[in-house]
């Protein structure tokens, strides 16, 4: 059975844009995914210790941007999808008080070992353009009607 | 310019460790991941609904596996972490990550017994400008159920 919000494999289009996702990364949100990961790494809350190792501020654990990208790629897809692969090269560091937007469309579409695949290629970017990953993509499973 | 990658360092590759949680993942686990990543998709949360999805019940949002220190039980270093890591031969002050790519083999359940096995496939240097010679360690990370069943794997580059 499809579950009504499903996107369907059938009706995708290559071009067709995913959902934007435009986030500001706050402290409190770097806390939050800290423990949320049980990553007690000082590098996330703690900015005398970042000062010390010559960095600006808290920063944002590189993974989060892959948590983000599957929360935008399982929100397009609906609740039958599922994300089968996720890959990205990271370029820049994302600091306490930055904003991220996420983008992204469908490149193209396929059956691999029966599975209907919708490829995704993703950007993350900073509010002055700077890339914040590199060769994003990802193979989302989709419902079929 | 010499190598920074002694004969000592390349016998890592190949090297492998495992970790394995003592208990279930867990539906708070899933729940606060969710919350913590702004992501409020019922399939994280909300039984009834995950129950008439394909999924048949609650899943944990795709990379929490791959995420968590959860299943490591390791004091905290003096940076505070607790998670995985090797302790190279490589002197050098500097880690960054690379980037991630990962392939999900099935949807993680709040009732999963997670292993995880960590192994080095790679080590190579690269020359930079900047930087001097960098060395890039790329790691698998594969993780199974309480079935034995492959849940995910993880490759990551990490740079030193």
């Amino acid at each position: 059975m499809v579950t009504p919000s499903s996107r369907c494999f059938e009706d995708v289009a290559v071009g067709e844009p995913l959902p934007t996702l435009d986030i500001e990364i706050t402290m409190t949100s770097l806390v939050m995914y800290a423990g949320a990961t049980w990553d007690f790494h000082r590098y996330h809350y703690d900015a005398a210790f970042v000062s010390e190792h010559g960095l600006r501020s808290p920063f944002m654990d590189g993974q989060m941007v892959g948590a983000l990208l599957a929360r935008q790629l399982m929100q397009w897809g609906g609740p039958d999808a599922f994300v089968r692969r996720l890959g990205y090269r990271l370029r820049a560091m994302v600091y306490a008080g930055e904003r991220i937007l996420l983008s992204g469309e469908v490149a193209g579409t396929t059956i691999e070992s029966g599975r209907p695949l919708a490829l995704c290629t993703l950007n993350v970017v900073k509010a002055d353009g700077t890339d914040v990953v590199r060769e994003a993509a990802a193979a989302v499973e989709l419902a079929r009607r | 310019m010499s190598s920074r990658i002694t004969d000592e360092l390349k016998a890592w590759i190949g090297r492998e460790v495992t970790y394995a949680a003592p208990e279930e993942l867990g539906r708070a686990a899933i729940r606060y991941f969710a919350l913590a990543s702004g992501d409020d998709n019922p399939l994280y949360h909300d039984e009834a609904i995950a129950r008439q999805s394909r999924h048949g019940g609650i899943i944990a949002p795709p990379t929490l596996l791959c995420e968590t220190n959860q299943f490591y039980a390791r004091p905290p270093d003096g940076s505070g972490y607790i998670g995985h890591h090797w302790e190279l031969p490589l002197q050098s002050d500097r880690f960054i990550r690379g980037g991630n790519e990962y392939e999900f083999h099935q949807p993680v359940r709040p009732d999963d017994r997670i292993t995880v096995t960590w192994r080095i496939v790679d080590i190579y240097e690269r020359d930079t400008r900047q930087g001097g010679p960098l060395v890039f360690v790329v790691s698998e990370a594969r993780y199974t159920n309480q079935r034995g069943e492959l849940l995910a794997v993880n490759r990551e580059t990490n740079i030193h």
